[in-house]
């Protein structure tokens, strides 16, 4: 199905995050490999985001303890823009909305600081329109300004279009499908699926197991309290649409109701 | 002393050949300067801004000879249909465009003009926009400007190249004035750049601008005022706006130590459109203080305001504008926004929103948001790459955005852009 090089993108081992001195994340032991789209699944409150955010260097996200590495790297030391140079990308649940700055030449920016020698205007310009092509966005999106005034569905197409262009080696999807009706849906997995190969590692956070229809997974995690209690292939996830996460606890189902 | 101020004034003006009007205008204006009490901090557009620095007694015509730093155009001359450039008080025009000369536009000194285009000027010069009883420093700039512009865009002329003035002046006070004049049908940009280095800045500037805007013509006036830090700056920009005609001003304050600026624009047929636009970057010990006033006295009439402050170090702005609505002015449609942002936590922003509305068929509203750069938006810039102060130049660059795209004219956008830029990354002009 897909092209496994086997080497480890992300290995993240026995991780603690606490935000505002309450430990979320317990202890979390991940490992992604170059290639692979992985899904982390559970109920609201388990720790999906905090698991998003604290590989990203989300200021707010304390780690107490455990180690990530990527591309063999300690990214814990590392600054959230240092992360993004080295490959890490999020696709964030709530895109921040940032006024005056327009997604084209916030994206020219951004694309730069990812590379060594400046990209052309010009070049720069069929890249975005080619990208924003496939992921069938109007052109005038690229003049507007970054986020700002974006339906919710628009926000998560721009999330996939940064990812497009940046063209990462790590994703992370955090909720990308949450606010998004069933095309707009079929849109951005087709778009994720078109990065898909032998570099790109994916970390979709989903709630349910909607999206995974259309990105399908080599592997499911299954957290819940900020632990990952199960893994397996892609057949986890439909026991899991199924069967709900009551399996899991008492605690988790009633956050789930 | 006061009397022989006076005497300097007329002495001055008849020997640069002046006509009688206008030295008689002069000495009247000294008149009230002189008993004018000067600002104080129980008037309440003065409440928040300190001119215990001012040497009203001090006050006297420019000398001549002061021969500002040589710094370089902010365009490529032959970008502008006409280049007025005002050394100190010496007026020179570097460049007319063809298009500007089939046109028939005037761009000369307001010294020339008041000599040989007289009645024009004589009609409007001080009398209805900015007479010296508008206040004591209007009153100062009538009788001491010298130099001086003033543009006439005939009737149906429509100039597709901005007109520019450049204001450079050296370490002497200086009195820039300003006359824009533009008929009935006509269209133009006008660019006034007032500049000077760093190492030779005028501790005090006065200026006076007023735009007379015929119906159905179109004005886009824009200012940049880029002194050196350690100027004193006052600026009067009155503007009336008559039948079906649209005006668009932004003010773009960089420079000197202490600024002040009393914007307005009367709107006095229906059909009136106007944008009053302004952005200041303020940083170190800086100090701007806009009051506008938008006022209504025509039925019909639209007027829209945004001013923009972006704050570093331990500066200072106030923001105080009125919409005003005459009690016939029905259908009045006013509105009014400012926004600062604080780049650290030493500086301070003040802004007070003011309506006084005398008519029941209107809409007017206005807002006022003070804000400091978000986390949030750091923390989102930062996983694109983009580093802490990429992030934030973006941030203020996206500020200013909104206040840049109302200025239509793109060689005059681009300049402005490049002199903000200059200042954020520290790299101002000499």
């Amino acid at each position: 199905m897909t092209a496994t090089n086997g080497q480890t993108t992300l290995s993240i081992r026995d991780l603690h995050v606490s935000v505002e001195d309450a430990e979320i994340l317990r202890g979390v032991t991940l490992d992604i490999p170059a290639g692979e789209v992985h899904a982390l699944m559970g109920p609201n409150g388990s720790g999906k985001s905090t698991l998003a955010n604290a590989l990203m260097g989300h200021p707010a996200y304390d780690v107490t303890a455990g180690q990530v590495h990527f591309k063999g790297q300690d990214v814990l030391e590392l600054e959230t823009d240092e992360r993004a140079r080295l490959g890490m990308f999020l696709a964030f649940q709530y895109p921040a909305e940032i006024p005056g700055v327009r997604v084209a030449s916030f994206l020219r920016l951004a694309l730069n600081a990812r590379r060594e020698t400046e990209i052309s205007v010009m070049a720069f310009r069929r890249l975005l329109m080619e990208k924003m092509q496939m992921l069938r966005m109007d052109p005038k999106f690229a003049s507007r300004y970054l986020n700002e005034g974006f339906s919710g569905g628009e926000k998560k197409r721009n999330e996939i279009l940064q990812l497009a262009v940046l063209e990462p080696e790590l994703a992370i999807l955090d909720e990308t499908d949450s606010g998004l009706d069933i095309d707009a849906l079929r849109i951005v997995a087709d778009g994720v699926n078109r990065l898909r190969g032998s570099d790109l590692g994916v970390l979709v956070i989903t709630h349910y197991q909607r999206l995974l229809n259309y990105i399908e997974p080599d592997r499911v995690h299954v957290l819940i309290d900020g632990r990952v209690v199960e893994s397996g292939g892609k057949e986890l996830a439909e026991r899991l649409e199924a069967e709900g996460y009551e399996r899991y606890g008492a605690a988790a189902a009633s956050e789930d109701a | 002393m006061t009397s022989t101020t006076r005497d300097l004034i007329t002495d001055l003006s008849t020997s640069h050949g002046e006509p009688g009007w206008l030295r008689e205008r002069r000495a009247a204006a000294w008149h009230v300067y002189e008993t004018t009490p000067a600002p104080t901090w129980s008037d309440e557009e003065w409440r928040r801004t300190d001119t215990s620095w001012v040497d009203w007694d001090g006050a006297a015509p420019a000398a001549n000879g002061a021969d500002p730093a040589r710094l370089a155009l902010p365009m490529e001359v032959s970008s502008a249909s006409v280049l007025l450039r005002q050394r100190g008080s010496m007026v020179e025009v570097l460049y007319t465009s063809p298009e500007a000369r089939d046109a028939d536009v005037t761009v000369v000194s307001l010294a020339a003009a008041a000599g040989s285009d007289g009645s024009m000027v004589a009609d409007r010069l001080g009398t209805d926009l900015a007479p010296p009883s508008a206040g004591k420093l209007q009153a100062m700039n009538a009788a001491l400007w010298s130099g001086g512009a003033f543009v006439r865009v005939p009737e149906g002329a429509k100039l597709t190249a901005p007109i520019v003035i450049v204001i450079d002046a050296a370490d002497q006070p200086i009195f820039p004035r300003t006359l824009v004049s533009t008929g009935a049908g006509s269209s133009a940009d006008v660019l006034e750049w007032w500049r000077s280095s760093q190492a030779a800045t005028p501790g005090f500037a006065n200026g006076c601008v007023e735009l007379f805007v015929g119906a159905g013509s179109k004005l886009s006036y824009t200012h940049v005022q880029a002194w050196g830090s350690h100027t004193g700056s006052f600026l009067t920009q009155y503007a009336s706006v008559a039948r079906d005609a649209e005006l668009a001003t932004t003010n773009v304050t960089l420079g000197g130590r202490f600024h002040k600026g009393a914007i307005a624009a009367t709107l006095t047929g229906p059909g009136a459109n106007v944008r009053l636009n302004g952005m200041a970057y303020l940083d170190g010990e800086q100090f701007a203080d806009h009051h506008t006033l938008q006022d209504h006295r025509t039925t019909d009439a639209a007027s829209d305001l945004l001013y923009v402050n972006v704050l570093d170090g331990s500066a200072r702005s106030v923001y105080a504008g009125t919409i005003m609505v005459q009690p016939h002015a029905q259908r009045s449609n006013a509105y009014q926004q400012n926004r600062n942002l604080m780049l650290q936590r030493g500086p301070r922003a003040d802004s007070i929103p003011r309506l006084e509305i005398m008519a029941d068929d209107v809409r007017c509203t206005h807002g006022s948001t003070t804000s400091t750069i978000d986390p949030m938006h750091l923390y989102y810039l930062g996983s694109r790459g983009l580093g802490l102060d990429q992030a934030r130049s973006l941030i203020v660059d996206g500020t200013f955005e909104p206040v840049l795209d109302r200025i239509p004219d793109a060689t005059v956008r681009s300049a402005v852009r490049t002199a903000v830029r200059a200042k954020l990354h520290g790299t101002a002009a000499a």
